[in-house]
């Protein structure tokens, strides 16, 4: 099966491919040299939904936790956030096109909060750097700043609201 | 008068860690929470466990009378506030006492003389402690802010009078970053502690951030147990704290020792309290920046090199008896260290709440985790990022840093993000090793523009490799239902006949 990857913004094409004894894993950066990796399902095992991987003689414990797309992997203390798009939603995100929302457009969460105070109105005329919304999480203050001249197209939440992670909170025309 | 039952009002790890000592005293302990702990380990762990309302703090943990009511209700005859929250909060102090229950704390005149900073300088220095050239009093308007702040020289720190953990604290280099500077500790000193009084002081360079503990007791005694040093911080929020500090010359350390005794006499401090010291690491000099009137985060590095558990004096002390040491009993040995671990991403420090999956506290030699993370429990978004506090021990810093370096590697919390990474890199790092690291050090060393592998302990691929066998067998088992789903009938059916044989 054939996968694209991206980890810590750089790209890779991944094969696996499941043997009865072992995983073929051919890992491909951008212009660097395929490698390949056999790896024995002996030191690939998973114990209690925890992976347990011998990689060059030294063994990881690790736990993945995915939807299909974005993957983050946590080893000794590390982690990566992983995307993974196989054949079937490459189609997809190609039908897409390029044409996906870039973050100037709006204003999302990072995280979930509370947004304590929204600076401007809808049609309010904004420069770069200045502040247009307060939101607390986890005790602390965050003022979010705009990042360019823009105009406020629509504003999504209210004061005193709580709202989830990646949800958008201003639209910018 | 004895204190047979307890109610924390607080939550997390310092909640537990006051059910423990209260245990080991034969003391029954009542929890209390909001709606978003019901599931937390301090309402698990207590003798009782009552509801105080919904999850903002505002709502729960910091309702005074609620709280009074719980305590009421339940029989408890003392109240310990742990720290954050109500624990310096002077009116609570003095409606526990109307009630006739016991804080577990400083007296309210305490509180209230050391929460205001400009009151705690100005009694602190009558007291004979060195004090940060600043403004007499506070400073009113941006005008007045340029005018004192040229006064006392660039770069200048703007303090809210009754800020503290991080807000109402900013930092100007020049006199173009003071005014929004001085807004910005204004309101979040009217939002968070409803006074908007700020105050500027000269900001050192290159200083360490030193601390002296001190106990004192109603019969007028008072004893310090050396210092802490706390200089790995990120936003005003410590990081690690260790005890004792390596740039701390014994006759130094004695000398600041004395002065926080005396000045802990000076204001018949009672309880648990925490003298805080701005250290000049070139010149050795010290200035009290402010004094914190409850137990702190990193009590347990002083308690490990010297043996005494403060949560138990602090409730002997409350009881109205006299210390249980005297200064020249108190002695420290060894060197200890102590890490916060954080649900926070290690590079941007932004918070990082969720639902932890896989939980594996280090354990063996000299280790003491203090924590409330479980496996399966999520943690909330209304209250501090930190899950635990790894403490390490060791007979000097070198293993001390040895003990902790494997404790790291121990540690395994996976489903969120946590500094435990951070902390990897900082204990490997050679300001840190030698210890000439100072409050500027994360900021310098770790800032987000640096661009570091926090991940270097773990081969790229590892990652690659794991995510994509997960992908693939993701793949498969959708493969595998879609064809189940197909021949339901057919399933059926071999399970029927599989019975009837």
């Amino acid at each position: 099966m054939l996968f694209e990857a991206e980890s810590n913004k750089k790209k890779y094409t991944i094969h696996v491919n499941e043997g009865v004894l072992d995983w073929k894993i051919k890992i491909h950066q951008d212009k660097k040299e395929p490698i390949q990796y056999i790896v024995s399902k002996n030191d690939y095992q998973t114990l209690d939904k925890t992976i347990s991987f011998i990689f060059k003689n030294s063994s990881y414990l690790i736990d993945v936790v995915g939807d299909g797309i974005n993957y983050d992997v946590y080893t000794r203390g590390s982690y990566r956030s992983i995307k993974i798009f196989n054949d079937e939603m490459l189609l997809h995100e190609s039908l897409r096109g390029g044409d996906s929302l870039s973050d100037d457009k709006e204003l999302k969460s990072g995280m979930p909060g509370k947004i304590l105070k929204v600076l401007v109105d809808k049609g309010d005329q904004v420069k770069a750097g200045e502040p247009i919304l307060i939101m607390e999480a986890m005790k602390m203050e965050n003022e979010m700043l705009a990042t360019k001249d823009t105009k406020i197209k629509a504003v999504h939440v209210k004061e005193g609201q709580t709202v989830e992670a990646d949800v958008k909170l201003i639209s910018f025309s | 008068m004895n204190i047979k039952k307890v109610l924390i009002a607080n939550r997390g790890e310092i909640a537990i860690r006051v059910i423990r000592s209260c245990r080991e005293m034969n003391i029954s302990t009542v929890a209390v929470f909001s709606e978003a702990d019901r599931n937390s380990l301090h309402v698990m762990l207590a003798d009782e466990a009552y509801c105080i309302g919904p999850a903002p703090s505002n709502e729960s943990y910091l309702v005074i009378d609620k709280i009074i009511e719980v305590a009421k209700t339940s029989g408890a005859d003392a109240v310990h506030p742990g720290y954050g929250f109500l624990s310096e909060n002077a009116s609570f102090a003095r409606k526990l006492k109307k009630q006739d229950i016991i804080f577990i704390g400083p007296t309210e005149k305490n509180i209230k003389d050391m929460g205001d900073k400009l009151s705690a300088r100005e009694l602190f220095k009558k007291a004979g402690v060195p004090i940060v050239p600043g403004s007499p009093g506070p400073v009113e308007s941006e005008k007045d802010a340029i005018k004192v702040s040229k006064e006392i020289g660039f770069p200048v720190i703007i303090k809210a009078s009754a800020g503290g953990g991080g807000k109402g604290i900013r930092v100007c280099l020049d006199e173009k970053e003071l005014p929004s500077a001085f807004r910005a500790c204004q309101s979040e000193g009217e939002n968070y502690f409803n006074d908007s009084r700020v105050f500027i002081e000269r900001f050192i360079q290159n200083p360490k951030h030193i601390e002296i503990q001190v106990f004192g007791d109603s019969h007028g005694n008072a004893v310090h147990f050396f210092d802490r040093e706390c200089s790995v911080q990120r936003r005003h929020q410590k990081l690690i704290e260790e005890a004792p500090s390596v740039s701390v010359p014994e006759e130094v350390r004695q000398k600041m020792g004395e002065i926080a005794v005396t000045a802990a006499k000076s204001i018949k401090y009672e309880g648990a309290g925490t003298i805080e010291f701005i250290f000049d690491n070139s010149t050795k000099e010290f200035f009290f920046m402010e004094m914190n009137t409850r137990l702190q985060v990193e009590h347990p590095v002083t308690e490990m090199i010297t043996g005494h558990d403060f949560v138990k004096e602090q409730i002997k002390v409350a009881q109205g008896k006299k210390l249980s040491v005297k200064q020249e009993q108190i002695e420290k040995k060894g060197h200890s260290i102590e890490i916060r671990v954080c649900a926070e991403d290690p590079i941007s420090f932004i918070p990082c709440p969720g639902k932890i999956r896989r939980y594996r506290s280090p354990k063996g030699p000299f280790i003491r985790v203090d924590g409330y993370a479980y496996p399966g429990y999520k943690i909330p978004i209304y209250y501090d990022p930190m899950i635990s506090k790894l403490i390490v021990w060791g007979k000097d810093r070198k293993d001390c840093l040895k003990v902790l370096n494997r404790a790291l590697q121990e540690y395994m919390i996976t489903g969120i993000k946590t500094n435990l990474v951070l902390h990897r890199n900082i204990i490997a790092h050679p300001k840190f090793k030698d210890g000439t690291y100072t409050t500027q050090f994360i900021e310098n060393e770790f800032g987000e523009r640096k661009q570091k592998d926090f991940f270097m302990y773990v081969d790229e691929h590892v990652f690659l490799i794991s995510a994509a066998i997960t992908a693939y067998k993701e793949e498969k088992r959708k493969d595998i239902s879609k064809y189940n789903y197909q021949s339901q009938w057919k399933n059926t059916g071999r399970a029927q006949s599989m019975r009837t044989q």
